[in-house]
């Protein structure tokens, strides 16, 4: 197969590029042959993912790349030590998607990343693992899809949640109607941040391509100090960075409720104040009929504690009401906590009893392993692309009514736009900057 | 080891010990008597022979001593307020020394014949209080939370000319005895470390590997073996100052040595570790003599202003310093990492680039060495 060739990129937009690729008929490994990666992306999650992807005895990592040659170090020492073979190491991720031997790219990028990464990957005839929030908008989540599907590629979304068995037996339960009918999910995700104290602008460090970080958005002036979490044009914030997950997971827990009917949210940057862009503080009603999804999430709430290491892989509940990533189910019939990072969950009946307890492990190795196996097979994956985009299309939808005065929108799932505010529209898809351009056409 | 057994004797002085550890510094001729006192009680008195004509006010040793009271089955650290003498701590000066040893308690030995103690020193190099640039780059992992003065300025303290051997970490590991945490299986990697857990629960070093700096240790092990120094893991700060050099290399009370180049980007300059062809310190490139790590000094001719080797390059180094990125604040607990490592890009060995770990990380391409100074120096 002839791939997407970094001259034939940069003669033009993507779209122009990818009209010169000619398909080839999605490989599928052999069982015992090596599935081989390359990772786009080296910071904390990258990394991580990395190292596990190396670990396993059916993959071979054979690139890392990062913009920041600063970051080569730290990731190359956790492949090597774990497959005990060198892998290349590239400033571009494009590179990568050169070498025919590679089957599959890890995009473990900022948002702002997502998108284009995927879709050039799959134009090259790579599957992909990508990062969640799965696109940095809506639009772009829409051609990730037609990207995947177009050329046959697999794409999994890191929302491996949804792949743990505890979380398949919960849905199990709420499916079974023990609970009676379901109207209320509440889904709460409180974390705390510091403020971002910015500092003056800097020349960009020797070994550090910022022109290729910046990508699809806006090339700002270099300052390490603006987190590019909390700024519209590199990510989706924070808030949805996480609580994506939940999201997902209630979406999976009501057998994949597709998309909702409106969005209204509250909030906005109330405690962080410190130039931010992106809300410290989100609270979003969708309403799906006669269901109801409530999002609570906050930036500023130090009690509220993520599930505990100890928790995460044992025998034990968290302390729910200070659970910042738990799950409300709540039924004409019964009530459920669900808790994210194998916390397990647990069932009570209209008289507040206790009637189920199921305790959970984390899913990181099994989505993998799904991955992998969806390489060799062609299934969709656990955590498809559709799902991904449906899944950020709740970040996105909040955040967008939370862009324009935090009005209530109403959408349609056939164009994936809104139907009474032209200026949210404005939102949902973003400025690219040339060459790094999705076109309409993947 | 042959930091050999003292047995004391009430009254009766014994005998001494010698290290050939690499990196201690070489102490002999220890001897050890207990004496009574009037009305003070009992008091130990321990002398011995630093010999080491680099030892000066601007390089001085760090020693301390350790003692056992139950034939060498366990040891604790002398606390350095009930030493008194001119041997103990920041010892400036080489020769002859003795040490007094107070404290009824820890000295009212019932059986004499059961006590030893260990006299160790390492090689430490004076950082004058004073002004330094500090210009870490946020992006590159500096912990925001902190408050970063505009005109940066540091109390005296002293730092470890070197990185911590292996066979300094494997001294320790002896001590502490077969049970101890502290050693990993990946700790006996030939190329990359070289510490191997014996049958009877002891451990040696892979001949040839002494000299080179222990990796595999976790910040938790890293800072467990500065306790039982009694040092420290130096700060962010530290290591910058360090790196470049304060203002004044004499410090601020002095003011008669300014820094020709305060603000470089290496501990030796501006130049970039590889320019030239001369290889200034042991980063990722094939040609600077070393596929892994390198001996500690390999490169001791492009140190810091104040005579520190490696700190560019060679292992990375833990410092003390926490990072609150937004994204795992408040579960984690990221530690910083200073100073590139034989597997790093050139520019990752300058002053300003750090790296976040998780503090229970064990790898190849990091170590730490230790300081002494006050508790809080930022």
């Amino acid at each position: 197969m002839k791939s997407l060739n970094r001259r034939e990129f940069m003669k033009g937009t993507v779209g122009a590029a990818a009209s010169l690729t000619v398909l080839s008929q999605p490989r599928a490994r052999a069982a015992g042959e090596k599935v081989i990666i390359g990772v786009m992306g080296l910071g904390g999650r990258g990394t991580y993912l990395a190292e596990k992807f190396a670990q396993r005895p059916d993959v071979e990592i054979a690139y890392l790349s990062d913009p920041n040659t600063r970051r080569f170090a730290r990731a190359r020492e956790v492949v090597e030590e774990a497959q005990d073979k060198r892998p290349k190491m590239v400033q571009d991720f494009r590179k990568i998607l050169d070498d025919p031997s590679v089957d599959a790219l890890i995009n473990a990028t900022p948002d702002h990343w997502h998108g284009l990464g995927a879709i050039m990957a799959c134009q090259a005839g790579k599957d992909v693992y990508v990062e969640k929030p799965m696109a940095h908008n809506i639009w772009e989540g829409r051609k990730m899809i037609e990207a995947a599907r177009k050329y046959k590629r697999v794409i999994q979304v890191g929302m491996q949640s949804r792949t743990a068995p505890y979380t398949g037996k919960a849905k199990e339960y709420i499916q079974s109607g023990k609970m009676g009918d379901i109207y209320l999910v509440r889904v709460f995700n409180m974390m705390q941040h510091p403020k971002q104290k910015e500092t003056p602008n800097q020349p960009v460090p020797e070994g550090f391509d910022y022109d290729l970080w910046c990508g699809p958005a806006p090339k700002l002036p270099y300052n390490p100090s603006r987190r590019w979490l909390n700024q519209w044009e590199y990510s989706c914030g924070p808030i949805p960075g996480d609580v994506v997950h939940q999201l997902d997971l209630a979406r999976y827990l009501m057998d994949d409720i597709p998309y909702p009917k409106t969005v209204v949210h509250t909030g906005g940057v109330n405690a962080l104040t410190d130039g931010r862009q992106t809300p410290d503080t989100q609270l979003a009603t969708f309403e799906y009929g006669s269901l109801t999804l409530m999002m609570e999430a906050a930036l500023w709430t130090p009690y509220m504690k993520k599930i505990p290491a100890d928790i995460r892989d044992s025998d034990r509940f968290p302390n729910w009401p200070f659970c910042s990533t738990r799950i409300e189910i709540l039924g004409t019939e019964g009530f459920m906590y669900y808790g994210r990072h194998g916390a397990g969950w647990q069932a009570y009946d209209a008289n507040g009893e206790l009637v189920r307890s199921e305790y959970g492990r984390q899913a990181d190795k099994e989505h993998q392993d799904n991955f992998i196996d969806c390489i060799r097979t062609r299934k969709k994956p656990n955590a498809d692309v559709e799902i991904g985009h449906k899944t950020a299309l709740l970040c996105h939808m909040a955040n967008i009514s939370y862009r324009v005065g935090n009005l209530k929108l109403e959408f349609d799932p056939q164009t994936e736009t809104f139907t009474n505010c032209d200026k949210a529209n404005q939102y949902i898809k973003r400025e690219y900057r040339e060459p790094w351009v999705v076109p309409d056409n993947v | 080891m042959t930091l050999r057994k003292l047995l004391l004797s009430f009254g009766i002085a014994v005998l001494c010990s010698r290290c050939c550890y690499s990196q201690w510094l070489e102490i002999s001729n220890v001897k050890l008597r207990q004496e009574s006192t009037e009305l003070a009680g009992p008091k130990i008195m321990i002398e011995y022979d630093i010999i080491d004509p680099g030892i000066s006010p601007e390089s001085p040793a760090y020693v301390f001593v350790r003692y056992s009271r139950d034939s060498g089955k366990s040891w604790q650290f002398i606390p350095m307020d009930s030493l008194r003498g001119n041997g103990f701590d920041i010892v400036d000066k080489s020769g002859h020394k003795q040490i007094i040893w107070w404290g009824t308690s820890q000295t009212s030995f019932t059986d004499g014949n059961q006590v030893e103690v260990r006299v160790r020193g390492i090689a430490m190099a004076r950082i004058p209080a004073g002004k330094f640039v500090m210009k870490s780059l946020p992006g590159a992992g500096r912990d925001e939370s902190k408050e970063i003065s505009p005109d940066p300025d540091l109390p005296l303290f002293y730092m470890a000319k070197n990185e911590t051997t292996i066979s300094m970490y494997t001294d320790y590991l002896n001590e502490l005895g077969s049970e101890a945490a502290g050693w990993n299986q990946r700790m006996a990697s030939e190329n990359r470390c070289g510490i191997v857990r014996n049958d009877d629960g002891t451990y040696s070093v892979k001949p040839g590997r002494e000299n080179y700096p222990v990796t595999y240790v976790s910040w938790y092990d890293a800072t467990n073996f500065l306790l039982w120094c009694g040092l420290r893991l130096p700060s962010e700060a530290e290591c910058e100052k360090t790196m470049r050099g304060g203002l004044y290399l004499d410090g601020d009370a002095a003011k008669k040595k300014p820094n020709p180049m305060p603000e470089r980007r290496y501990p030796w300059g501006d130049e970039s570790p590889g320019a030239d062809g001369v290889f200034r310190c042991n980063y990722d490139s094939e040609d600077d003599g070393f596929a892994y790590s390198s001996p500690v000094g390999s490169f001791a001719k492009f140190g810091s202003p104040y005579g520190i080797c490696d700190l560019a390059g060679n292992v990375a180094e833990w410092t003390l310093d926490w990072y609150s990125t937004s994204y795992h604040a408040g579960l984690d607990g990221f530690r910083m990492v200073r100073g590139g490592s034989w597997m790093a890009v050139a520019a990752a060995c300058d002053a300003i680039t750090g790296a976040t770990q998780l503090p229970l990380k064990e790898s190849s391409i990091m170590g730490f060495r230790g300081v002494k100074g006050p508790a809080n120096s930022r």
